[in-house]
């Protein structure tokens, strides 16, 4: 009995100790939509578990929230020689992973080698393919990065094959962080599932499809980290998402548009807080002569501009989306190098009609848009605007994987896209989708030399300005005279943040949750 | 009866191997491919290629089937295409999640849809019984999901007795049972009330009144036995449904359950793990339509199995 009473006792003690220790510890309740992927950044572009991966992992390179991008496991920014062909990094000294290991050059080079290595099966080789020796290693002919030197142990060189000024700003994307080569290869195809272990503020700890919880990185080689510990609870609802943050149980979430009205008037909406991120919201139109066998309404330009001239984009903006976004003038955001304040696009139902007439098409046109469930708010009122101008869209309701898998094959005629960059930079997302090179894989078809000129121009040149003027010009001839998509309106972002939270902000796609953010 | 048990059990093989051809040949066949889908929209088509080689996609379908069977067979239900985790583990993770789920609704269902079925019986025609089966139409014809909503929005943020979301622990579990189990209570209350009408009926009945037996023990020992039968048909049927998960319930409460997880793997075209969870379900459902053909017997045994009644 005395054994018992004895044992009990020290199970009340130490369960005390624990809940003390937990009643003591910070912690930051994050809200988020259940990604349903791993968390290896090299294998899925899933924003929110990029968001999560950003709080274990580290690149040489980081965006902040203000847009600016700020050397992080790179002691510096590159030298880079005269021909912008060959870059030199100096790697911060005395950094450890989490598990112990220091970080050195081997570790960088054998990051990129796994990601070009075909069995990884990484998604965003496109952005770092320009290091000699990765299309080899990608094409299966290669198994080490001929691009890649090793100088010592905290310097290397990376040689390009073609001068391209965005490949400092591509290595600030978590895609590119660094893996202990150790720990990665040891985990082999539990990378990014069970484990992953990288020199962050936090260390993954327990996570399923229910929570991920972040532990304080005690060694974490920069400043303190503000939170014990990070616990993202994986929602698949957004309605339950905004409930339990209505019950205190998170601190911190996103507001979908379409939930923001509802909650107007409440005292909830006090805890709403409106962010711009850098994307665009457009018509996505396939441009190729035939389509499905037949002839392309929307390979004509006077179309196209017919289709811009009978879209109300400011209710479409104000009572579809609920006042959340500003009306677009132009593909490239507010926030982006080479946005220019142009006039807004006409709004003219019956100038429409003529343009059609022009064309040859004084009886309208049709086409067929192929939209998911979440498109169709925006698409229905855009379909009522058209049909006013003697435009017929229909809109063809598929699943989000159909959806993908015909516009990766070019059988998608026309589609509702926001399109977001990375960074602040029209590389990120212009280039990346209406250059003639990319635009095939999103069913674009668009093939103009002069824009492409202007692009390929900005990817050499290093210095901002002029390429600012070159994103404005290209942006110019692909939104306002060929009309290759149809820009809608620059998205916002809601965020819930109960009164105690402070210093979140949202700058581009990925919301930083690791290192500003704070309670009061 | 064993023989006839074996015969079941050939068949009940022979189903599940009809249903993974089936199952593995149209998800073969509709759009979405899940090697684009992995390899997003910047993969040149020579990556694509590699990837289906390595996945051994590019060989025919019935390779593809035959060498899927095998492994099956061995325990090995490949893996999932996104999630990277293997297909056995993931759908035992969440049996764990539906089965606590389904125990917890199903016997609500039972409780509640048997003593209110009876009560209605019992006192047909009057207050209570009007009062139940109006109650009843209504939980039959609520949507859960509308159901789980309101639950969550009065028992969680406005009294806060149970959370909101999650399975952490037993009372996470009570509100997403309560919601799914509802419709279940609805349909078993409704099924014994009219069987335990038609029976009431009958002259055995009005013999086993005549020689003294009455009250409760009339009900239970004469009347409910036998109205057992069409119970357990819709009860087995419903025990069906529960442990095949509901992907409304799981996804409104955040449970990560079988019925979630196939509708993921579904939108995701996460080929093995659809494969995987196709034959969970067919198992199961198998399994427990084979329990109810024994358990007729089991409660009337008028019914011989074997004797070509056994419907």
């Amino acid at each position: 009995m005395k054994k018992l009473m004895a044992l009990l006792l020290v199970l009340t003690m130490a369960m005390s100790v624990a809940s003390a220790f937990a009643d003591d510890a910070k912690v930051l309740h994050f809200g988020e939509i259940n990604p349903k992927v791993g968390y290896d950044p090299q294998t899925n572009t899933n924003s929110r578990a990029t968001t999560i991966e950003e709080c274990v992992v580290e690149g040489l390179y980081f965006w902040n929230d203000q847009n600016e991008e700020i050397p992080v496991l790179a002691k510096d920014f590159p030298t880079i020689s005269e021909d912008g062909l060959v870059y030199t990094f100096s790697l911060r000294e005395g950094v450890y992973f989490s598990n112990g290991t220091e970080l050195t050059s081997e570790d960088v080079k054998y990051t990129f080698e796994r990601m070009f290595t075909p069995a990884t099966g990484a998604l965003s080789t496109y952005m770092y393919n320009m290091i000699a020796g990765a299309k080899e290693m990608l094409a299966g002919e290669a198994t080490e990065l001929s691009g890649f030197e090793i100088v010592d142990k905290y310097t290397f060189k990376i040689t390009l094959t073609q001068p391209f000024s965005c490949f400092t700003k591509n290595l600030g994307i978590v895609y590119a962080a660094i893996f202990p080569k150790d720990a990665c290869e040891a985990a082999g195809s539990d990378w990014g599932i069970g484990t992953l272990v990288g020199t962050g503020p936090y260390i993954l700890g327990e996570h399923d499809n229910s929570s991920v919880t972040l532990n304080k990185n005690p060694n974490y080689w920069g400043s303190e980290p503000h939170f014990d510990q990070i616990i993202v609870t994986l929602f698949d609802d957004e309605n339950t998402k905004l409930l339990a943050f209505e019950n205190g149980d998170l601190d911190l979430c996103q507001v979908p548009t379409d939930l923001y009205l509802q909650y107007q008037g409440t005292e909830t909406a006090n805890k709403f807080h409106i962010y711009y991120p850098l994307g665009t919201v457009f018509l996505s139109l396939n441009l190729s002569e035939e389509f499905n066998g037949e002839k392309n309404p929307l390979a004509d330009v006077k179309v196209r501009e017919a289709i811009s001239m009978a879209i109300d984009r400011e209710t479409l903006v104000e009572f579809i989306d609920n006042g959340l976004g500003t009306v677009a003038t132009g593909t490239v955001n507010p926030a982006q190098l080479g946005f220019v304040q142009r006039e807004a696009y006409p709004y003219d139902p019956d100038g429409a009609k003529a343009l059609l007439a022009e064309a040859g098409y004084p009886d309208g046109v049709s086409f067929t848009a192929q939209i998911r469930s979440t498109d169709q708010p925006d698409m229905v009122q855009i379909q009522s605007d058209l049909a006013a101008a003697g435009i017929d869209m229909k809109l063809e309701l598929v699943d989000a994987a159909t959806w993908t898998s015909l516009r990766n094959a070019g059988n998608a005629q026309c589609e509702w896209m926001g399109w977001f960059p990375l960074y602040a930079d029209p590389d990120n997302n212009i280039y990346s989708y209406f250059h003639s090179s990319n635009a095939p894989g999103k069913s674009v078809f668009y093939n103009n030399p002069e824009f492409d000129a202007l692009m390929d121009a900005a990817r050499i040149s290093t210095d901002d300005e002029e390429r600012g003027d070159l994103y404005a010009q290209a942006d110019e001839i692909m939104s306002r005279q060929d009309y290759a998509c149809i820009p809608l309106y620059y998205p916002n972002y809601v965020f819930a943040a109960q009164d105690y939270v402070t210093n979140f902000t949202v700058g581009n796609l990925i919301y930083q949750i690791c290192y500003d953010v704070d309670f009061k | 009866m064993s023989r006839y048990l074996l015969g079941r059990v050939f068949q009940a093989v022979g189903v599940i191997l009809a249903i993974s051809l089936i199952t593995f040949f149209i998800l073969n066949v509709i759009p979405g491919d899940p090697v684009q889908l992995m390899m997003g929209e910047f993969a040149t088509p020579e990556a694509i290629a590699q990837v289906r080689a390595q996945m051994g996609l590019d060989q025919p379908i019935y390779k593809q089937y035959f060498g899927w069977l095998g492994n099956m067979l061995r325990g090995d239900f490949g893996v999932s295409y996104f999630q990277h985790r293997p297909v056995l583990d993931m759908l035992l993770n969440s049996f764990g999640y539906t089965a606590r789920l389904a125990v917890f609704a199903y016997v609500l269902a039972l409780v509640f849809g048997l003593v209110f079925g009876i009560l209605a019986a019992v006192f047909h025609n009057k207050f209570l019984d009007r009062l139940l089966m109006t109650l009843s139409i209504a939980g039959v014809s609520a949507p859960n999901f509308w159901v789980a909503i309101i639950l969550q929005i009065y028992f969680g943020l406005t009294l806060k007795w149970f959370p909101i979301s999650g399975a952490k622990a037993f009372n996470y579990y009570v509100l997403p049972a309560v919601a799914l189990g509802t419709r279940y209570a609805a349909s078993i209350s409704r099924i014994t009330r009219t069987s335990m009408l038609e029976v009431t009926k009958q002259d055995y009945m009005r013999t086993a009144s005549a020689k003294g037996v009455h009250g409760w023990m009339l009900v239970m020992k004469h009347a409910f036995r036998n109205a057992l039968i069409p119970v357990v048909t819709v009860a087995g049927t419903d025990l069906g449904n529960i442990l095949t998960g509901s992907m409304l319930i799981e996804t409104v409460f955040t449970i990560d359950g079988i019925g979630k997880l196939m509708v993921d793997a579904i939108n995701q075209r996460d080929l093995p793990l659809v494969q995987g969870g196709v034959m969970y379900i067919a198992v199961i459902c198998v399994v427990i339509y084979l329990l109810v053909d024994i358990l007729y017997a089991v409660i009337d045994p008028r019914i011989r199995l074997g004797g070509g009644a056994e419907g």
